[in-house]
């Protein structure tokens, strides 16, 4: 099924440059162009082969250089579902990364947007309520990035206190931390 | 005139009242509600310990049961609630999370640490969630509290 | 549902008033926890709703990325909290999936009991809970008696009673005796005649009719672009469940039926055929739990897994049937000891982002029968 979509994207989005990217274990995935993203989605909505009528997730992951955004998409109708997947090349360490936004495709992504703005830092162009979700609206920084590293206080409130913080456990963790093979895989919230 | 007239202390006269009519906020947070409700319901039945009467607002309640994660999103709404619930006023932290931030210590950049952060706490009831058994435990461990209170001596004010 | 436009011009003038912002929640009793939504009111009618989520966000995907394995399983039990069991068995099929694992015929046969439990007990709250929103109290009772029985089932087997990291990748963690199997037995037959009543109670109850008949209605169109799954979507007439539709486990030798909302009381996808779709659900659990019963077989519990998992780089999304919805484990791994990035596909989210297309022209009272319909957990919600 992934080739012939990948197929029906490249033809009906001139420009999308969509490429399969083939699985041993696990899923399979098709990157696109971020710039043909709404785009790409109406076409999989519309069209009368694959009909994606339901938009499941949109997900970020950060990388070292760059930030993958994961649009899964499923069809009710013919039991299949999609993993879409964009490459945002991230610029400096904190900065967000932009990409449209496809509310006008599915209203489920609106909830999920936000979301991924919350988490990972990336900004969708023309959402029409766009704002933090989760974290309260004055938060710093995007916590499920690798190199994210918690606040101390937050508002008045000491987020780590000393007194209250298991350092054998602490300690357990770290060797953990150490014993990977690339130890800057494993991050922790914590400063040490 | 032997059977109608009953001596003791002012002090053990109001202990006695209030100890035997709690009246807890409905505020659950998360899986620990879930077993605070288990604690009012038909099998466990918090009501046979003077403390069933779950009010829905903390202006008629005088017993605030944390039970659950405390973020720090909720953390001021927890103190605000606290703050209007009238003297005399107590607080049961139910749970891992309330007491210390539970499972969440490690990693939780978003979890308060403690609910005695922000809040004054008479009673910290451990497990994760805690059993209905413990939480029963707990509310008893509190009434045996408010009855040793001191009020004429500390002029109603518990926190002084 | 009172129609504003409906009324003549000059009386819609006389009446329309400012707009008056009501807080509800976090601390509400009809919220389910600690949602808020905040509701821009004409008088008695909702004109605005905006749901404000994260007042339990406990940061569950940071805490995976840094733990092993087999150490995200007690965190996955958190989330939705009410359907501990079917959370485990979704992230053991996920693990179990890329690994290749293969698991006992035992082990299936205990988890689908265990997890079409889950699903009567969840179920049972929601009754409960539901009732009291609408202000029926002995309900609850009832619900939480039966729902003692089935914890008292869970706590012998994993020893916990709400949160059990019983699911193990590979299998389970403990054996279920025959002692168990025939409390089981009991408990479905006296749980069966239980419904039956609770249903007439409940369900055949004019007052309960009139709050949730043609109250909050989600079209089949409106359901699809949300994304809603579960009794929400099905109780919109559509008939999907992954338990047919994809099957895990052992679904696909067993016998049920897929429940789906008809309109009985008034139109297809209100509150009483999301209420309908949940207890009929509970008669369909019963009937495939007797079905395991039945086969069950002898051996091992737990298939053969890797005492340290190292999942091969590449990624999955694993979606299974829960009480609330489908339940999706989206895994980012690089080869490593822990996953690089588990996001977890929560069915409550995407319900929750529902309420403010469901707000506006309801009454405040019908709003909560809405809240209450889609049978949202906020662990689950916020992660």
């Amino acid at each position: 099924m992934h080739k012939e979509i990948v197929e029906f994207l490249n033809a009906q989005v001139p420009g999308c440059e969509a490429t399969l990217v083939e699985a041993e274990v696990g899923d399979s995935t098709i990157f696109i162009q971020p710039s043909h993203i709404k785009a790409a989605s109406l076409a999989l909505r519309d069209s009368e082969k694959f009909q994606m009528n339901v938009l499941q997730v949109i997900t970020g992951c950060d990388y070292e250089d760059r930030i993958e955004v994961s649009y899964i998409l499923a069809s009710f109708i013919f039991n299949t579902e999609l993993i879409l997947k964009v490459k945002l090349p991230k610029t400096d360490k904190d900065a967000t990364v932009q990409i449209d936004s496809i509310v006008e495709v599915w209203t489920a992504a609106d909830f999920q947007e936000r979301e991924c703005y919350d988490m990972i830092g990336v900004v969708f162009d023309g959402h029409p309520d766009f704002r933090r979700i989760l974290c309260p609206e004055d938060w710093k920084g995007y916590p499920l990035r690798k190199d994210y590293v918690v606040e101390e206080v937050y508002n008045g409130m000491v987020v780590n206190p000393e007194n209250k913080m298991n350092h054998e456990d602490h300690y357990f963790y770290k060797k953990i931390q150490e014993e990977q093979e690339d130890p800057k895989k494993v991050t922790f919230s914590w400063k040490d | 005139m032997q059977d109608s007239v009953i001596l003791m202390k002012v002090d053990d006269f109001f202990n006695w009242g209030r100890k035997n009519s709690l009246w807890p906020m409905t505020f659950g947070l998360a899986c620990c509600a879930i077993e605070m409700m288990a604690t009012g319901a038909a099998k466990y039945d918090l009501e046979r310990f003077g403390c069933g009467a779950f009010m829905a607002t903390p202006r008629r309640s005088d017993l605030m049961i944390v039970a659950g994660t405390v973020t720090l999103k909720m953390a001021t709404r927890v103190k605000t609630l606290y703050e209007q619930m009238p003297e005399p006023k107590y607080v049961i932290s139910m749970g891992s999370c309330a007491n210390k931030g539970g499972p969440y210590w490690q990693h939780g950049y978003h979890v308060l640490k403690g609910v005695d952060e922000v809040v004054p706490v008479d009673v910290y009831v451990p497990g994760c969630p805690p059993r209905p058994e413990a939480l029963i435990e707990g509310l008893m461990t509190l009434q045996k509290k408010i009855a040793n209170e001191r009020l004429l001596r500390d002029k109603w004010v518990k926190h002084a | 549902m009172i129609d504003l436009q409906a009324e003549t011009p000059e009386k819609t003038e006389k009446i329309k008033s400012d707009l008056l912002t009501v807080n509800m929640g976090p601390q509400h009793p009809a919220t389910h926890g600690v949602l808020r939504v905040e509701i821009k009111t004409d008088s008695e009618i909702v004109a605005e709703a905006t749901p404000y989520l994260g007042y339990l966000h406990r940061c569950m995907e940071k805490h995976s990325e840094n733990l092993d394995y087999r150490g995200v399983i007690p965190f996955v039990d958190r989330m939705d909290y009410l359907g501990s069991m079917s959370m485990e068995w979704g992230y053991a099929l996920t693990i179990e999936k890329m690994l290749g694992t293969e698991v006992p015929r035992r082990a299936e046969y205990i988890r689908t009991i265990v997890g079409e439990l889950q699903r009567v007990a969840s179920h049972l709250m929601f009754f409960g809970t539901y009732a009291i929103d609408l202000g029926a109290f002995s309900p609850f009772l009832y619900a939480f008696q039966d729902r003692e029985d089935i914890l008292r089932i869970f706590e012998e087997l994993s020893g916990a009673r709400l949160l059990y990291n019983y699911i193990w990748i590979g299998g389970v963690w403990n054996d279920i005796n025959d002692d168990q199997l025939r409390r089981i037995a009991k408990f479905c037959d006296t749980m069966e005649e239980n419904l039956k009543k609770y249903h007439t109670l409940v369900g055949g109850n004019a007052i309960f009719i009139g709050r949730t008949a043609n109250v909050g209605v989600i079209s089949e169109e409106m359901a699809y672009r949300y994304g809603a799954t579960g009794p929400v979507l099905r109780g919109s007439g559509i008939d999907w469940d992954l338990r047919k539709k994809r099957p895990y486990g052992l679904y696909e030798e067993l016998d049920f039926d897929v429940i789906v909302g008809k309109g009985e009381k008034g139109q297809v996808g209100d509150c009483w055929d999301r209420y309908q779709v949940r207890v009929l659900e509970m008669f369909e659990s019963i009937k495939i739990i007797r079905q395991c019963l039945d086969g069950i077989e002898e051996g091992p519990i737990i298939g053969k897994v890797p005492k340290i998992i190292k999942v091969p780089a590449g990624e999955i999304y694993m979606r299974t049937e829960c009480p609330r919805g489908e339940l999706g484990y989206h895994l980012i791994s690089d080869g490593g000891k822990t996953p690089y990035r588990l996001k977890v596909k929560s069915s409550c989210f995407t319900h929750v982002s529902m309420l403010g297309e469901m707000a506006p022209g309801q009454m405040i009272a019908d709003f909560v029968a809405s809240i209450g319909s889609i049978d949202i957990v906020l662990g689950e919600v916020d992660r």
